[in-house]
């Protein structure tokens, strides 16, 4: 949907799913795409480089959010929520109803 | 050319804005280099932060600085003669969601450096430590605010657009132990 204006699926990918989800790292965002790494990582440094977004690691994985000192970043968060509300509904609902409770290791289902 | 080995922070950042200035090449210095200007070397940095104001392509920043030998190295340019090294961040030009309310200019005997006021790095330090509680942002504002005229009601205005009043409020006083609130 927003790919005339980004140049690209995966920095759209990208976009939405850290706007739906506040933070993701990379091979997350490709499974859930169900798409290659190498995009995605790519798209990922990109927007960072340029400002957009900022990283840490937590152990082994690198986590990415949105730099909150990013000058659009209210402009960009606005319309990326307008173009999420514009998906189906499936995909609405994936991207924004996981769950972020804690789930203590080893519970039964 | 002359010789870039024992110039300061200044006037190496002087010298390099000129060289892009005649080539038609805007740019202000930014983040940690104007704290190292503004507190006198107190806080070091030998990274020269420049935004482009203008829509200047990457090729030809390339191009003029390789007339003053700083090669490009992944993000940096970088020359032999010294420790110092550029990057050009991806502008705009911006302190949180708003531009500088104004640039200054110093002159060196190497050319004239234009950068963000005394105010503006204090804003740029504490953006740091509001967003990401970085005590070493705080230190630096600090350094700055300290030694130079800061306009400390306008540090609240944009600390209150940014969400941060009470933070602003509750370090006021390390940032300027002598002044009232007016």
């Amino acid at each position: 949907m927003l790919e005339p204006l980004l140049g690209s699926i995966s920095c759209e990918r990208v976009l939405v799913f850290l706007a739906a989800r506040e933070e993701g790292y990379a091979r997350e965002i490709a499974s859930f795409f169900t798409t290659s790494l190498a995009p995605i990582q790519k798209q990922l440094d990109k927007l960072e480089a340029g400002g957009v977004l900022v990283s840490r690691t937590a152990g082994r994985t690198r986590l990415y959010n949105f730099n909150p000192r990013y000058p659009f970043l209210a402009e960009l968060t606005a319309f990326l929520t307008k173009a999420i509300s514009f998906y189906e509904q499936d995909l609405q609902d994936r991207l924004l109803l996981n769950r972020r409770r804690p789930r203590r290791r080893g519970k039964p289902l | 050319m002359i010789s870039l080995a024992g110039l300061s922070i200044g006037e190496l950042a002087a010298f390099v804005a000129d060289h892009l200035n005649e080539k038609g090449i805007d740019v202000v210095l930014v983040g940690g280099a104007c704290i190292s200007i503004y507190s006198e070397n107190a806080y070091s940095s030998f990274d020269l932060d420049f935004i482009a104001t203008g829509m200047t392509s990457r090729q030809k920043i390339r191009s003029a600085l390789a007339e003053i030998n700083f090669v490009e190295e992944k993000r940096y340019f970088k020359n032999p003669e010294t420790a110092y090294f550029i990057e050009f961040p991806s502008g705009p030009l911006a302190i949180g969601d708003e531009p500088p309310a104004e640039i200054t200019t110093l002159r060196y005997s190497t050319g004239f450096l234009r950068l963000l006021s005394p105010t503006d790095s204090v804003k740029d330090r504490l953006a740091a430590y509001y967003h990401w509680k970085d005590q070493q942002s705080l230190e630096q504002a600090i350094l700055v605010a300290r030694d130079h005229p800061v306009d400390f009601n306008e540090i609240l205005r944009w600390s209150t657009n940014e969400g941060f009043a009470e933070v602003f409020n509750s370090i006021r006083e390390r940032l300027a132990p002598h002044q009232k609130e007016s």
